[in-house]
């Protein structure tokens, strides 16, 4: 049983990371630092908020105009360093995009132009020259300048390694041979006059592999590749017209860049819908989905990943193992051992790279996909893109990511499809029952694999919203017939049916030929991009964001059900209880004060997860399991001695402030309950524990009091364990007022010292004298002798004597018969809807809130009525006793505090007590308000207390109830006011005026034709002065010496 | 089978639900061999797959959802028993953990399935064992050490257990006995009192594949779920021609929406 813990721990990314995300910048975190020399191979999980080191590069944005040399096309947008990487993103958010790592620039000038322009010019790796003018004002463009300047300068050790690695890329190999031009032609030609995947036969295109290896290609050089070179391609490369995209994308390299240095204009956007080139499909792959930027910076850990772990198994690598034959096994390389072992290798290198995640089942078939076009260590980056980035919680051992987008898909079909939707609701029929695949394979699972990569390939260059989008356009595709499902089972064969058929034309009987050519699968992208185009980025995470929270406490409940239905033995406990047990339990573990031993900054890599509390039991599942820090703060849940209440009252509002506290008694527990002897606890041993204790009466009571202490289980304490049995009663009795209690442990003491000389076992009795005669007690005396005085280590109490004892003591007596079980309380946590409980509420008002209600200000606000109280002479504080028994222990309430004793000992009659402690205590409790008002729990526990009160106290108890109640009145109404939350997610939704650009209408029918027309038809660009301006600037000199030109001779020297 | 009968077949959904490897997809890979064989692909959330069978008074045509058996996916799992008719949950006989978690399932199906889901129970890979008939074998902690290290192969070899049909144990011939962790008796015991159907049953050599589903046939209370069949006509008359009427008159509406984009 392993919990989702890492539920709790999440957060929302901020707008910075959500920038990173978009330009598929690598996080710092996953970028090898430079003051680290051994970088660690194990993925280190993004905890919390990170602390932003001061060797840490600044990034900034900054409004912007790029040009590039030898377009014509002009864009303003903004441009972002996000130092190690510079990305511009065009105003319309589409046309044109980059994202250039800075070790790519070779040299960065000042412009030397009209008055007030402050432009760079920047010269790539790839001899490309774009001009970026910075059209914000001239002090922040230079401050941008220098921050630039700063973080080029921190990528010069990155530029060596640029040299070696270019040639593991295949558009470096397609560009380094001259092109054929006739061949060339003709190709073009050829283009124009159909559309791809026309059934006619392609006269004029070249037989044979080598047309598909780029011009003058025999399949040399050194670049990576993917099984598809050795055992073919899916598909016909003729009729994908691979050699004529081929071309395109060769001249697109050759005036936009390649590889690293790729600009994405709006040429890009045509040529990625008509499917990648084959052979270039991986190269592009990790460039638009950013992983080839953690190949470059991690060069080493591929292997390392798979020369350390040589030889290991795990559950994940038996799983992976059984998966292997599973994987495409159509493809005929993976009827080969070749195939397999790659697949194995990637996927065994990832599980140990992120043990967190392991393996799951689907990602065999992603990476056997991912393979056929990408090498091992390509396909290994991209798959840890994927699980972090582009699919974020799709593979984790909850799935949350997946039933989160699920049920993003199911709301998105309600807003977008609401016929359909509503059709499934009435004949009840889930969507996710088909579409869980789509989204958990990538359609690579779903369709013909042709296919499948070209939506691959839509949704590494755009993202996630491009499963949504595909999704939804199916649906509609197919809205008439869904319309007429009656079950599930119908569902899935319409879409099966639909997706074997998605190569077939669209309007098989329409008369033009040209029409007739659409598949099913254009239209489909067709449907998807244009109708959908509404979806986007934003769309997608207002949605998680909205959902996230009833998915995660949906999770939690599940999985409680679970661990509670898993439970061999709950002891006497009824379910209800085992539920709150599980809530502390669960709680804990996620509570800060049980943080710090796993969460410490220093920690090691392979601590990151939990090492200490899960486990792999041995039937290989993954248990978690409580640390001993985990169960103190455990225990301080239930057990009233286990944590430190102080009360404090100021002139405003009364609070209690719980702590964990820290005795022997409490690490005696957590071993008498590990009965596995593991150092941890599982949920099964802290029921049982809590099982014992809780229904024991007096001499069950005294009987695991006593074994408790009894630490070689020899039936004996001995005179040292005594004295710890006394100390762990006066940890009990510390709080309660009064000093009967000290009263009654010292006289259990003395009677303990009485009974037990005269009952000891022989040789022990006598303290003084060390004993002789018998070697073995006196050895083993001796031994002992130096730590502590050597007798006291003699068995010397047994547990009838102990008995004895303690029933010769009427406040002993009591305590053993009813206190101390119930001193265990389980009361409901706070947990039943956890996470929309504390989602934050949107808006101005919900923002304001929010600032308040953090539990730093909390603390400042209390802080603050504190001095206030003190000014006042108002301000109290005071322990909350442990056992509640003593009523007035309120001092400033109180009639009189020497009531106490009487009070209680005219109450504990036990015929009283017996009627109110017979059972372990469920008090539901105001669980909402308790989150975040700790007023309203001290209501609570007054309540408690009222139980065994004097009526006179009650009068008085009753008064401050009242104004508890009051006041945890206006506490719940402000809660209300947090809580509640505007509509705002998808509202983005409605009529779209931007319905996408001609070209995009245009572009995927026309498919490859459309590429060819002239682009200066497209109207995103700017036009007129400002065009004209970067017109001049690409012909402006660079200005003279400043403080670029120092640092501009470095990069030219290397 | 595939020739139409005048009788009508009627539809029963049901779920397959065990341990990872116990040999789920093997079941039912050997129940609808020959008849249907469209997809063979792996267990993504859950395989979905058709097979008849015949009565002596009726056709009865199973929907099988093949769950994933790794445990991250048990929590997809509500999605596929949802409505479902019938269950077969499966362990291994040669590994006592797997009873354990079958166990587990037939709890939550209990809980939270359909009330009246009839469940079986299905003790894969009896031929694994020699003895297959139902003399209760003790598990090998009793005897040598030989034993038991012939123990740990046999778990090795159930966790391939996907592809027991294609390879064979190596432990399969000499000590067969000692293999099995589930003594017939136990496993029948707790079926019986739990209100299950009980097998033990081959994937490999087909034992009792068949007498699974035809006993889930027999067993289940037809006259509940009849008036969903698989013809809309019958049955289910007032929501299902509400329905009708609706899509008809709505469909024109949807087509609209579509030019204006529905959304």
């Amino acid at each position: 049983m392993s919990l989702p813990l890492h539920l709790r721990s999440y957060r929302e990314k901020s707008k910075d990371e959500y920038t990173r995300d978009f330009f598929n910048v690598p996080t710092q975190s996953s970028l090898p630092s430079s003051s680290s020399d051994t970088p660690s191979v194990v993925k280190i999980r993004d905890k919390g908020y990170r602390n932003y080191e001061n060797d840490q590069l600044q990034g900034m944005d900054i409004n912007a105009v790029i040009s590039v040399e030898g377009k014509e096309e002009v864009y303003a947008g903004r441009l972002s360093l996000l130092p190690p990487f510079l990305c511009f993103i065009s105003l319309d958010r589409k046309s044109c995009r980059c994202t250039i790592p800075l070790y790519t620039i070779r040299r960065v000038e000042r412009l030397n132009s009209r008055a007030g322009v402050f432009a760079l010019s920047l010269a790539t790796w790839h001899g490309m020259r774009i001009i970026l003018q910075l059209t914000s004002l001239l002090p922040t463009a230079e401050h941008f300048a220098i921050l630039l300047r700063d973080a080029l300068k921190s990528q010069l050790a990155a530029m060596k390694q640029l040299k070696p690695f270019l040639p593991s890329l295949y558009s470096e190999y397609l560009l380094s041979s001259p092109l054929a031009t006739s061949t060339g032609q003709q190709q073009t030609d050829h283009l124009l006059l159909g559309t791809e995947l026309s059934e006619k036969p392609n006269a004029t295109a070249p037989e044979g592999e080598g047309d598909l290896r780029g011009p003058g290609g025999e399949g040399k050089g050194i670049y990576q590749r993917g099984l598809g070179e050795t055992f073919g391609f899916p598909g016909d490369a003729r009729k994908m017209r691979e050699r004529s995209k081929m071309k395109l994308w060769r001249e697109y390299f050759m005036i936009h860049g390649r590889n690293l240095t790729l600009l994405r204009y709006p040429p890009f956007q045509r040529l990625l819908q008509v499917g990648l080139p084959s052979r270039l499909r991986g190269e592009l792959w990790e460039v638009m989905s950013g992983s080839v930027y953690l190949r470059f910076a991690n060069p080493e850990t591929y292997g390392l990943l798979l020369s350390q772990n040589a030889g290991k198994s795990s559950q994940s690598t038996d799983e992976i193992e059984k998966d292997l034959n599973r994987s495409l096994p159509e493809y005929k390389a993976y009827q080969s051992e070749e195939g397999l072992a790659r697949l194995r290798r990637v996927l065994v290198a990832y599980s140990f790279r992120n043990p967190e995640l392991g393996y799951c089942q689907a990602l065999n078939i992603v990476v056997a996909g991912l393979l056929i076009y990408m090498s091992e260590e390509q396909a290994f980056w991209l798959l840890e893109v994927l699980c972090d980035r582009i699919l974020p919680g799709y593979y984790s051992p909850s799935m949350e990511g997946t039933l989160l987008d699920q049920r993003v898909f199911e709301s998105l079909v309600h807003r977008c499809l609401p016929m359909i939707q509503e059709h499934f609701v009435s004949v009840d029929v889930q969507i996710s029952v088909a579409s869980l695949p789509w989204f958990l394979s990538l359609y690579i699972n779903s369709m013909p694999l042709i296919f499948a990569f070209r939506i691959v390939d839509c949704v590494l260059a755009m993202g996630v919203k491009v499963l949504f989008q595909i999704g939804l356009a199916v649906l509609k595709i197919n809205g008439e017939a869904l319309l007429e499902i009656t079950d599930d089972g119908m569902f899935i064969n319409l879409m099966r049916s639909y997706f074997s058929t998605i190569g077939n034309s669209a309007h098989p009987d329409h008369p033009d030929p040209r029409v007739r050519a659409i598949t099913n699968f254009q239209e489909l992208l067709v449907v998807a991009f244009r109708e959908f185009n509404v979806i986007t980025d934003e769309t997608i995470t207002a949605e998680r964001k909205r959902l996230r929270a009833i998915i995660s406490d949906e999770i939690e409940k599940f999985s409680k059900r679970a661990a509670v239905r898993n439970l061999k033995n709950i002891g006497k406990f009824h379910k209800d209880q085992i539920g709150i047990i599980y809530d502390h339990y669960f709680s804990a573990i996620c509570s800060p004060e049980a943080g710090p031993s796993t969460y410490t900054g220093n920690s090691l890599p392979g601590d990151q997860f939990d090492q200490p509390r899960i486990q792999v039991d041995a039937q290989g599942r993954v248990e978690t399991r409580i640390d001993h820090r985990t169960f103190r703060v455990f225990l301080s849940q239930i057990a009233t001695w286990a944590r430190e209440e102080t009360v404090t009252t100021n002139a405003f509002i009364q609070r209690t402030d719980r702590r964990v506290a820290d005795h022997e008694l409490i690490d005696r527990l957590y071993f008498a309950w590990d009965s596995q002897n593991q150092g941890t606890l599982s949920l099964q041993d802290v029921v049982l524990g809590l099982n014992r204790v809780m229904t024991a009466g007096l001499m069950e009571s005294i009987e695991w009091f006593f074994e408790l202490h009894d630490k070689d289980k020899d039936g004996f304490l001995t005179k040292d364990e005594v004295i710890q049995l006394s100390e762990s009663l006066l940890f009990i009795f510390r709080n309660e007022p009064g000093d009967i209690y000290l009263a009654a442990v010292s006289k259990f003491i003395l009677n303990a010292y009485e009974f037990g000389d005269a009952t000891a076992p022989a040789g022990s009795v006598d303290e003084k004298v060390p004993i002789n005669g018998d070697g073995e007690t006196a050895s083993g005396a001796r031994e002992r002798s130096d730590s502590s005085a050597g007798p006291h280590n003699l068995p010397y109490l047994n547990l009838a004597t102990f008995r004895m004892v303690v029933l010769a003591d009427e406040l002993l007596e009591n305590f053993f018969a009813n206190d101390l079980t119930a001193s265990f309380q389980l009361e409901q946590t706070e947990d039943e809807d956890y996470h929309q409980a504390h989602q934050r509420s949107e808006g101005l008002l919900g923002g304001l809130m929010n600032l308040v209600v953090t539990n730093e200000n909390k603390n400042r606000l209390h802080r603050l009525a504190d001095g206030f109280g003190a000014a006042l002479g108002k301000h109290a504080e005071w322990r909350k006793p442990s056992l509640g028994k003593s009523s007035g222990t309120d001092p400033t309430l109180s009639s009189s505090s020497s009531t106490d004793l009487k009070a209680r000992e005219s109450l504990l009659t036990p015929a009283q007590q017996a009627g109110q402690f017979q059972r372990p205590s469920i008090s539901p409790g105001s669980s909402r308000t308790r989150s975040s008002s700790a007023v309203s729990q001290s209501s609570t526990k007054t309540t408690d207390t009222t139980g065994t009160t004097t009526p006179d106290d009650k009068r008085s108890l009753a008064d401050v109830e009242m104004r508890y109640r009051e006041e945890s009145e206006m506490v719940k109404a402000a809660q209300e006011a947090v809580m509640h939350r505007p509509n705002f997610a998808i509202d983005a939704i409605g009529d779209s005026d931007d319905e996408g650009g001609e070209g995009d209408d245009e572009g995927v029918m026309d498919e490859v034709e459309a590429f060819l027309k002239a682009h200066g038809a497209d109207d995103e660009g700017l036009k007129g002065e400002q065009k004209k301006v970067a017109e001049d600037l690409l012909k402006a000199e660079p200005m003279g010496v400043k403080k670029k030109a120092k640092e501009t001779n470095n990069l030219v020297d290397l | 089978m595939s020739e139409e009968t005048p009788i009508k077949a009627v539809q029963v959904k049901l779920v397959l639900l065990g341990e990872a490897a116990v040999g789920k997809s093997s079941l039912v890979l050997r129940f609808c061999q020959g008849d249907f064989n469209e997809n063979t692909s792996p267990t993504i959330g859950a395989a979905f797959l058709t097979q008849k069978c015949r009565l002596e008074n009726r056709i009865v045509k199973f929907e099988i959802w093949d769950t994933a058996g790794q445990e991250r996916f048990h929590s997809l799992a509500p999605m596929y028993y949802r409505n479902a008719q019938a269950a077969v949950v499966v362990y291994d006989i040669t590994k006592a953990a797997s009873l354990e978690k079958a166990k587990a399932w037939v709890k939550e199906l209990q809980r939270q399935a359909n009330a009246n889901i009839v469940i079986a129970l299905v003790g894969n890979k009896v031929d694994l064992v020699s003895d297959s008939t139902t003399k209760p074998t003790e598990p090998t902690k009793v005897k040598t050490e030989e034993n038991e290290e012939e123990t740990e192969d046999n778990e090795v070899d159930a966790e391939e257990g996907e592809e027991e049909e294609t390879t064979p144990s190596p432990a399969e011939e000499n000590t067969s006995d000692d293999i099995r962790q589930v003594p017939t008796a136990e496993a029948e015991a707790y079926a019986k009192e739990s209100g299950l159907l009980f097998f033990e049953a081959s994937a490999k050599t087909g034992h009792n594949v068949g007498e699974i589903f035809t006993e889930i046939a027999k067993t289940i209370p037809f006259d509940t779920i009849s008036p969903k069949p698989t013809t809309t006509s019958s049955g289910n008359n007032r929501r299902s021609t509400n329905n009708n009427e609706n899509n008809n008159v709505n469909l024109g509406d949807n087509q609209q929406a579509k030019k204006g984009g529905c959304c």
